[in-house]
């Protein structure tokens, strides 16, 4: 009944708008202003007083001669090459799971399941058992020793070393998303399509340049959006990798505000950077945002 | 037409050999690349199954492979740290803001779903904005009200249940709105109308037909809400006390008295199940779920 004349029973509505408007709407206005303040854990009792100091911390994060700049632009630097990178590594193996899933091979369906266990796992729990694994005296270590490839003392959880541990340990658990998403757009392709492609002689990798791509394409660009966005915003595998002192290498932003914020307890700095994530997540989010056609499933 | 037919009679005689040999090299390839990938994804989860049955004196040892099958570290994981209350907050949390996300969704997703209103639009564009919001960009703001109300009103809220709860609302109420409101729209509208016809108020047609329609979508929403508390780490963190922490944060206990790894594993398996079990039971629902209804899995 979309566009009937009838009045909408705003009563059903009511109390999820409040409770938006109060975990939701209020916060994100809340986080503009605080942004715009000096609000620290002397005056965070009473945030309405705090002074005012309109883009002040937006100029100190991005004032290069502060020394809050420095770990800002690594953040930014580190957050795009953490999220575009571990997005670069999972297209392949995710895309040529989900062609293995879609073929006929024995053992399917458990192979599916099989093939989620990653992405099902808490990101805590896979947080944890990558720090184990690229621990000293941890797994790889021994498989590297093992096959040559490295020392036995290599350290992966400091120095720059880190940031390689987090994507492996990111691709490995995010994977099974885009996975999902392209075997989902594959099984709508049906076989007529294939035999008929065949018989134009596009097989193989042709067939999957000419045929399967162009079919599964506007998914597989939205799965990656959106694991871009996750990958910005993840927060807990960082976190409970390197705890709340981490290594450079990783510190992304999300983690960043939240040492600004919680840690050093300076919640206006934290927001403005806040904000700026918000900002750099807008571009891939707009996309999302369009591809979805809110406005067409009427 | 003679000669056309014996060579097209002939071909597939002359070919068969190699196709057959092309076709058996594809299913070995196959075959391979899916031991590559079971490999790829079990080798951690067994890494873990295996230092899980180490002792703690084992564990440091440097070999994989536990001595014996040291089961006893899944009952001795219970008391080093305390994981029963860790279990117990988590379901509690995770649990109620589930419910309160999925029920107060309902409503919200029938009006979105069959009227059309002002700003229709606008709100369900927020509702799938909400989901690439950086979730540290909400807990700032959150935190410094929860303090202020803390200091106005002289109640716990930073540390205490109520404040973790609808904390955890912040994600799991725009996503339940958005995935139920889809669910709905999905349903026949003959049977509404019909209703409408013989007389129901829209109360009731909203209790008798589209609440049970609705169960399926409602438990998928529901378990999805769940599954954003019980893996949260970040509310976590900054918004419970000892008393009332959570699974997802508890963990790190194990670390800072001496690294009880093998134990921290058998916990980690134990946090991994409840969220391994329902994920597989919604299987179905993911896809839709996660790309906020813009495909159906």
């Amino acid at each position: 009944m979309p566009g009937s004349v009838v009045r909408p029973p705003y009563g059903l509505m009511a109390p999820s708008v409040l409770f938006l408007a109060v975990v939701v709407w209020l916060p994100m206005l809340l986080a503009v202003y605080i942004s715009l303040t000096r609000l620290n854990q002397y005056t965070i009792t009473m945030w309405l007083q705090a002074p005012f100091v309109a883009l002040h911390n937006y100029a100190q994060a991005l004032d290069l001669r502060s020394p809050l700049a420095g770990p800002l632009y690594n953040s930014i630097r580190v957050s795009l090459a953490f999220s575009i990178l571990t997005t670069l590594f999972i297209t392949p193996i995710a895309v040529g799971g989900a062609i293995l899933c879609n073929s006929q091979v024995w053992g399917r369906s458990a192979l599916r399941a099989i093939m989620l266990l990653p992405y099902v796992i808490p990101t805590f729990v896979n947080a944890i058992l990558w720090r184990l694994v690229f621990m000293n005296g941890g797994a790889a270590n021994r498989i590297l020793a093992g096959l040559h490839l490295g020392s036995q003392d290599t350290l992966w959880l400091i120095g720059s070393n880190a940031f390689w541990a987090m994507v492996t340990a990111d691709v490995w658990a995010a994977w099974p998303f885009v996975y999902l998403m392209v075997l989902a757009a594959l099984q709508t392709i049906s076989g007529e399509v294939y035999d008929a492609s065949k018989i134009d002689g596009a097989d193989g990798v042709r067939g999957f340049r000419y045929v399967t791509l162009p079919i599964i394409w506007p998914t597989l660009a939205l799965a990656l959006v959106l694991s871009t966005i996750h990958h910005f915003n993840n927060f807990t595998l960082p976190f409970v990798m390197f705890g709340s002192s981490p290594p450079d290498s990783v510190n992304v932003l999300p983690l960043n505000v939240y040492i600004s914020s919680f840690i050093n307890l300076n919640f206006g700095l934290g927001a403005a950077e806040s904000m700026m994530a918000m900002l750099i997540i807008l571009v891939p989010a707009i996309f999302y945002l369009r591809a979805t056609h809110v406005g067409e499933s009427e | 037409m003679m000669p056309a037919r014996t060579q097209e009679g002939h071909a597939p005689a002359s070919g068969r050999p190699r196709r057959r040999w092309a076709k058996r090299a594809r299913t070995a390839i196959r075959y391979v690349f899916m031991l590559v990938y079971v490999t790829f994804v079990l080798l951690p989860i067994v890494y873990m199954v295996l230092i899980a049955f180490h002792t703690t004196d084992s564990v440091g040892s440097g070999v994989l492979l536990p001595p014996s099958w040291h089961w006893q570290t899944f009952i001795e994981m219970w008391s080093t740290i305390t994981l029963g209350t860790y279990v117990k907050n988590s379901f509690l949390v995770a649990l109620t803001a589930a419910l309160c996300a999925s029920l107060l969704a309902f409503g919200a997703s029938y009006v979105v779903a069959r009227f059309r209103f002002r700003l229709r639009q606008t709100f369900r564009m927020s509702l799938l904005a909400s989901q690439t919001v950086p979730g540290v960009l909400l807990l700032l703001p959150l935190f410094v009200i929860y303090v202020t109300l803390q200091h106005v009103l002289h109640v716990k809220i930073v540390g205490g249940y109520f404040g973790i709860v609808l904390a955890y609302m912040t994600f799991g109420l725009p996503f339940s709105i958005w995935m139920l409101s889809i669910y709905i729209i999905g349903l026949p509208v003959e049977l509404e109308e019909q209703g409408l016809v013989d007389g129901a108020t829209r109360f009731q047609i909203v209790r008798a037909i589209i609440l049970p329609l609705t169960l399926p979508g409602l438990v998928v929403a529901f378990v999805f809400s769940f599954l954003l508390g019980w893996n949260d780490v970040l509310f976590a963190t900054a918004l419970t006390s000892p008393a009332t922490r959570t699974l997802a944060v508890g963990l790190q206990a194990y670390l800072e008295a001496f690294p009880a790894w093998n134990q921290l594993m058998a916990a980690s398996l134990l946090a991994a199940l409840p969220a391994t079990l329902l994920f597989l039971f919604v299987q179905r629902y993911i896809v839709t779920g996660l790309t906020g209804g813009s495909l159906k899995g």
